[in-house]
């Protein structure tokens, strides 16, 4: 045991050095904030930086601030999507008293109170892609890219039209406790009953976040239940797995996938036939609306109770309550899908 | 101490292969149970069982060696991962078929000898060092890779998980050699005997002048090849690698062990019952969905299946006591 104690101290040093090194990933001062006096400064958070889905945000960002011109655009955030490291951008940013500042949340509630100091010094705050908690925070607006209602449809929609309006149908989510996929499966089900009262769900399976699983559910749906005509697939597992297990049985074009993932992780399907239609929003698209709502609420040319608000090439974009909708989700298809690297 | 860990007479024989003829009695009541049901006992299902459940017993096979040896690994999961990824980067780097079998094998040869060192030269206990590893293998994958998953694989690579020869799906035959390979190793060698009295009693494995941490650590290592090649069956199975692939699969590869009949606590049980263990689970798994029962219930049916086997070895390590 002797022999050990240098070593886990060594071990322990180490560890505190790592963490040390993890500070330095706080927000360097004077980004952003230094700049002229007549530019509007907003400074817009993803839930992490570095992956191809907020990327493709912040090109839409960049977008909209050089449209705009008069906008002085800070982008950045944690490297992983942790809320604690979301919080000293925020309190940094609020010091910087920079105009609006824009979060993808990544837990709603944790980060209200970081908010809440920010609305208090008079910084603008408004979320996108996730949201805060809306009381609690004091945000004023919430861009949200695709509601429940609109995605639920669109794959009940396309499943239709693939596989038939009586087609029968299983559907391969997440986890069973998973908010977005139950919310989405409600939706598809009320949907289904309403639209096309033949199409029947036979079995919904929950592989959690497991590829494998997801392919071998997906194996022993269609063996189960021969005459499915379609397949559900609800999360960027689940949809790649499924689509894997219906082509390695040779069914690719036989049995409809339909679901939700990035169009990047799904081209290769795509391309073979056995995916006809990804569906998913834009992101370009979402922190494109989100930089020209951030500046709608500075200027005061956004408030609570209107019905919609102008941005750019997206035209008018509907208002919800305290919501702006970017409108119905976007399909992803064989012509269009090797024009995004999301 | 009993009679049966000093000499491993004819009777503890019989007790140690009884346990894995019970859960191998109890997976063909299983099949019974299921094959009841259309289309289950079919070829091709029995056949997609067996594929599915390859990697599991690969990686049960490992795990087999870790507890008999009294130890335990909750990093496998994110090995397997770490492993996995690696498999399609050297496959999609164009590189010879040889180095992308072996790669893999090497890296989790790598991953399980940190584990083994700590564990049994720092002598940190091993489920805190590999708990440890875990957190650290899967942070570190989601850095390398940006949470971005590994496509474009090329046809060779896929060959070693849908390949087949003399129409034996390669997979199977791979965790058959793995199986036989490491029941040979633990029941005739040297290793093998010093492995089951590491985990027995360490102290008096000690005495007898078996070098217990050099054991450990081997066993470790060895345990790491077998998840890379785990891995490597795992991921040639898919079109993409799912850069956080493997999520549980620790628990499963342990769940097959325990309910194989091994002795959590080490010293007793053989990778026969852990190979039925995994298989065990698999069936569970396919025939819960063919039985259309609902899939909320798989897992607390796994759960409880652990749970009784556990209760099973603890009852007959008692009666074995009086």
């Amino acid at each position: 045991m002797r022999k050990a104690f240098p070593i886990i101290l060594s071990l322990t040093g180490a560890m505190l050095l790592l963490i040390a090194c993890g500070k330095k990933q706080a927000p360097s001062e004077g980004t952003g904030a230094t700049g002229t006096s007549t530019k509007l400064v907003v400074a817009v958070m993803p839930k992490l930086k570095g992956i191809d889905y907020f990327n493709a945000v912040e090109r839409g960002a960049r977008e909209a601030a050089q449209e705009l011109g008069s906008i002085d655009l800070t982008y950045d955030g944690p490297t992983e999507g942790k809320v604690d490291q979301q919080i000293p951008f925020i309190e940094s940013w609020t010091l910087q008293k920079v105009d609006v500042i824009a979060v993808a949340c990544n837990d709603p509630d944790a980060i209200s109170p970081a908010l809440k100091r920010a609305r208090d010094k008079g910084v603008h705050v408004i979320t996108y892609d996730a949201d805060a908690n809306a009381e609690k925070s004091g945000r004023e607006f919430f861009v949200n890219q695709a509601t429940f209602e609109d995605i639920g449809r669109a794959l009940v929609d396309e499943m239709a039209s693939q596989a038939g309006e009586d087609a029968k149908v299983a559907i391969v989510s997440s986890s069973p406790t998973a908010p977005n996929q139950n919310a989405w499966i409600a939706v598809m089900k009320r949907y289904m009953a309403e639209k096309y009262p033949k199409m029947q769900i036979v079995t919904i399976q929950y592989p959690e976040e497991d590829q494998g699983r997801a392919f071998s559910m997906t194996q022993d749906i269609l063996k189960t239940y021969p005459d499915v005509k379609g397949v559900f697939g609800l999360s960027s597992v689940a949809f790649p797995g499924a689509a894997d297990a219906v082509r390695q049985a040779g069914k690719s074009g036989k049995i409809a996938v339909v679901g939700l993932s990035t169009p990047k992780s799904m081209k290769e399907f795509v391309k073979d036939g056995t995916v006809k239609t990804v569906i998913l929003w834009n992101p370009v698209d979402l922190g494109y609306l989100t930089v020209y709502v951030a500046k709608a609420v500075a200027e005061g040319k956004l408030k609570p109770g209107d019905t919609e608000v102008e941005a750019g090439r997206l035209g008018k974009v509907k208002v919800e309550g305290d919501q702006v909708l970017l409108g119905p989700p976007m399909k992803f298809t064989a012509e269009n899908i090797d024009q995004y690297d999301f | 101490m009993t009679s049966e860990r000093v000499s491993p007479t004819r009777l503890a024989l019989w007790r140690q292969y009884g346990r894995e003829m019970s859960v191998g009695v109890f997976l063909v009541l299983l099949l019974g149970y299921f094959g009841t049901t259309p289309g289950f006992l079919r070829a091709d299902n029995l056949r997609d069982i067996l594929i599915n459940a390859a990697p599991l017993v690969i990686a049960a096979s490992g795990m087999t060696m870790v507890i008999i040896a009294g130890m335990i690994d909750i990093s496998a999961g994110s090995a397997l991962a770490v492993c996995a990824v690696i498999a399609g980067f050297t496959a999609r780097s164009g590189a010879s078929l040889p180095l992308v079998i072996l790669l893999p094998m090497l890296t989790g040869a790598v991953i399980g000898a940190v584990n083994g060192w700590l564990v049994a030269f720092v002598r940190i206990p091993a489920i805190i060092v590999t708990l440890g590893m875990m957190s650290v293998l899967r942070g570190g994958i989601i850095w390398w890779t940006r949470g971005e998953w590994i496509g474009n694989l090329p046809p060779s690579f896929s060959a070693v998980g849908r390949g087949e020869i003399a129409g034996i799906p390669l997979p199977v035959l791979i965790a058959l050699s793995v199986v036989l390979a490491v029941a040979l190793l633990l029941a005739r060698t040297p290793l093998g005997r010093h492995i089951y009295a590491a985990g027995g009693n360490p102290v008096a494995a000690a005495r007898m002048g078996i070098p217990v941490r050099r054991v450990l650590w081997l066993v470790f290592t060895l345990h790491g090849v077998l998840l890379g090649l785990s891995a490597l069956v795992y991921a040639s199975r898919f079109s993409v690698i799912q850069s956080n692939a493997g999520a549980g699969f620790e628990l499963l590869a342990i769940s097959a062990v325990v309910v194989g009949g091994v002795n959590i606590f080490g010293g007793q049980g053989t990778v026969w019952g852990s190979a039925i263990g995994g298989l065990l689970l698999q069936v569970i798994s396919t025939g819960l969905i063919f039985r259309r029962v609902s899939e909320y219930w798989a897992p607390s049916v796994q759960g409880a299946l652990v749970l009784l086997a556990v209760v099973a070895d603890a009852l007959r390590t008692r009666r074995a006591r009086r």
